[in-house]
């Protein structure tokens, strides 16, 4: 009896977890094992041959090959325009959503949510239309005041346009989580501010941004960790191109494993990104620990 | 009692057991677009004509289609009964996922490859084997906006829109149908307009004489004198005579469909969508001679069956195979040529015009290349051509690096080719 109610609080953490445990280890640890154990063989997916194991092979192969690199380029390119701006604008945003009051608040903080809830195929579509150069809704309406931009067709417009319409499709969540965070802050804070004298721009410089850097963080590094996975806007609305200059790095280890069907080398470059992510991730975490 | 109850459910067994058809099959296909309808009604006739089967239509758009087919395949979960594209043939061989189906022709299906046009048959078959049975003849051909031509004057003798013919016609075609309609200085209507541009080029390329690879499919041709020759016209088309825009992603269809377009060279597929729009007075005509010889691409749904099929599923599937085949006038009503000569020659036939327009090519057309490393090759040649057509780099730097690519793709699958035979594990054995 004593033992039986000591076996239950003792273990009712993993019963807890349980059911979490088996899903993650079925469905992520152990294929992410197996994509690590994969990205030491070469094995094309239809040929004949077995699996053969290369060593280092894939890995020498991904660092060597010119479309790594520049799909790596194109990758680094997203992410630098991408998060700065999701952040800035974000917080801009709920800033401005925060001084407005009761019902209006919930319809602004709904209307940019709103985008985020379309599925990339929907809305890449759709901006696929908005950026067509000839008929697309654009330039129809810049064409009026002689302004006819090459939203897709250009290499150097290429990506801005695909960051543009991720700041419209993910700009919303960004912005629900720095308003929660702007909302936590205690108005007693703004108030003693306002008594020692000190203006909007100080407050904002001295209380709002330094007690929302946790938030911060969270923002910053979800952003970068999901701008160095994007994917579904450059496949559906440029396919890689104008010239690969959209060719993500998801994009080609997709059309490596998927296409070409070279598993072995396309679990390779995943574990090459998985790398980069870990190494942005861990560098942001320290930078922001010393600032504190 | 007993007796009595278990006579009555066996009994009803036996009843329901005769209502029930006797052998499911699943079929897979990608007609996602208004190809879908005419398909669906074949297996709806079909499963009504034979109540002993059932078949189990699942139609996925291409793109994800073969992905899925693959990752079934692989699992053990592949269809009964699938479509494939021709030049797909010899990567579903050494994935070893295709039965062959010479043993099946004569006595199961009742089929005499004599009655299939010969190019479409031989799309199926590989290294002396037959591994599926065409269904069409997807063929590439031109479409042509009347209306446009008669503007520009572009008519015969008794006023009708004469479409060009060869190169010289083309391209007085193009001076004439190229308009700064506003006068703004920019052109709002193209005479032609690259759409589908790897078809284009494909076309154009063995137009001027040019292949793609080998006879032994050991090296790749795209860098051959003439497929650079080809490619540098349609360059020179687009950057010194300023007669084609880039083709950039001025989708060209659309721009055709609303009017603004005067030829592109599509493919049959196409007719389909056109007959929904009743504002549009449009022309098909066989894709003008621009090179030294008259060719257009063709490529061919193929039916095939999976490697291990049951002895009740396979002539159950012999069935629904020639029961398609048998109705490709049916099929072909959608926007296709049926791959039966039989069928080709019969009136019903003929009345379909465009089809029939489409077909006046079928002497000479070509397959797309089919190897095993197919993907990698079309990777190379799009990336190839979209730099040539932007002018980013010329056509032969840039067929250059192509083919030094895909030589690399060749290489790595003869290696494991020759791997595989020596190592003594079952073919699409992986990891």
């Amino acid at each position: 009896m004593n033992q039986r109610r000591n076996f239950f609080p003792r273990c009712s953490g993993w019963i807890f977890v349980l059911p979490f445990l088996i899903l993650f280890s079925a469905f992520l640890l152990t294929p992410l094992l197996y994509g690590l154990a994969l990205s030491f063989f070469n094995w094309e997916m239809l040929s004949p041959a077995p699996a053969q194991f290369i060593g280092w092979g894939n890995f020498r192969e991904a660092l060597h090959s010119d479309r790594f690199w520049a799909s790596t380029l194109a990758t680094a390119r997203f992410v630098i325009m991408a998060t700065p701006a999701t952040v800035g604008l974000s917080l801009a945003l709920a800033l401005g959503i925060n001084t407005i009051q009761g019902r209006r608040q919930a319809f602004y903080r709904a209307s940019y949510f709103l985008p985020g809830l379309l599925s990339i195929s929907v809305a890449g579509l759709l901006w696929t239309w908005f950026y067509n150069g000839e008929f697309g809704l654009f330039n129809a309406y810049l064409e009026k005041i002689g302004i006819k931009i090459p939203w897709l067709t250009s290499t150097s417009w290429a990506m801005k346009s695909i960051v543009i319409m991720s700041l419209w499709w993910c700009l919303g969540g960004a912005t629900i989580i720095l308003l929660a965070g702007r909302q936590q802050i205690s108005q007693s804070l703004y108030e003693a501010a306002s008594i020692d004298g000190a203006g909007a721009l100080s407050s904002l410089w001295h209380i709002t941004i330094p007690q929302m850097r946790p938030v911060l963080l969270f923002v910053t590094v979800t952003n970068i960790i999901g701008s160095f996975q994007v994917f579904g806007q450059t496949y559906i609305i440029t396919r890689g191109g104008p010239e690969d200059s959209t060719r993500v790095l998801v994009q080609y280890i997709y059309e490596t494993a998927f296409l070409h069907y070279r598993m072995g080398y396309g679990s390779a470059m995943c574990w090459l990104l998985f790398a980069f992510i870990a190494f942005f991730s861990v560098i942001q975490f320290m930078a922001m620990k010393e600032r504190r | 009692m007993v007796v009595a109850a278990v006579g009555m459910s066996l009994l009803g067994a036996a009843c329901s057991r005769q209502a029930r058809p006797e052998v499911t099959l699943r079929f897979w296909n990608g007609f996602t677009g208004p190809d879908g309808r005419p398909m669906q009604q074949l297996v709806k006739q079909f499963n009504r004509e034979n109540p002993d089967i059932r078949i189990i239509m699942q139609r996925m758009d291409w793109y994800t289609y073969y992905n899925k087919l693959f990752v079934a395949g692989i699992g053990g979960r592949a269809p009964e009964v699938f479509i494939i594209h021709a030049s797909n043939i010899p990567r579903f061989i050494h994935a070893d996922f295709l039965r062959p189906v010479d043993d099946l022709l004569e006595k199961e299906m009742g089929l005499d490859p004599k009655d299939f046009f010969p190019s479409a048959w031989n799309a199926a078959g590989y290294e002396g084997k037959q591994y599926g049975i065409p269904l069409d003849i997807s063929i590439h051909g031109m479409y042509y906006n009347k209306t446009l031509f008669r503007a520009a004057g572009i008519v015969d003798e008794a006023g009708e829109p004469r479409p060009p013919r060869n190169q010289r016609e083309f391209m007085e075609a193009l001076r004439k149908l190229t308009l700064d309609r506003d006068g703004d200085g920019d052109t709002d209507q193209w005479g032609f307009v690259f759409n589908n541009t790897r078809n284009s080029i494909l076309v154009l390329m063995v137009q001027f004489g040019g292949m793609f690879f080998d006879r032994d499919n050991q090296q790749c041709l795209l860098n051959s004198e003439r497929n650079v020759r080809a490619l540098t016209w349609c360059r020179d088309l687009i950057h010194q005579e300023k007669l084609v825009p880039s083709p950039e992603n001025f989708t060209a269809w659309l721009g055709f469909r609303q009017g603004n377009v005067a030829m592109v060279f599509e493919g049959i597929y196409m007719l389909a969508d056109l007959r929904k729009q009743t504002d549009l007075d449009y022309g098909v005509a066989p894709i003008p001679t621009i090179g030294e010889q008259p060719a257009t691409l063709a490529s061919s749904h193929i039916v095939c069956l999976r490697r291990d099929l049951k002895d009740s599923e396979l002539q159950a599937a012999c069935r629904f195979v020639r029961f398609l085949t048998d109705h490709s006038l049916d099929w072909a009503q959608g926007g296709q040529i049926p791959a039966r000569l039989s069928l080709l020659e019969t009136p019903r036939f003929r009345s379909m015009e465009a089809q029939s327009t489409f077909a006046r090519q079928l002497d000479h057309v070509f397959y797309e290349p089919n190897q095993p490393f197919n993907n990698q090759f079309d990777t190379e040649f799009n990336e190839a051509v979209e730099k040539a057509l932007r002018n980013s780099e010329s056509p032969k730097a840039a067929l250059d690096r192509a083919v030094e690519n895909t030589q690399r793709a060749i290489r790595r699958y003869y290696d494991q080719w020759d791997q595989a035979k020596h190592s003594s594990s079952e073919p699409g054995a992986g990891l």
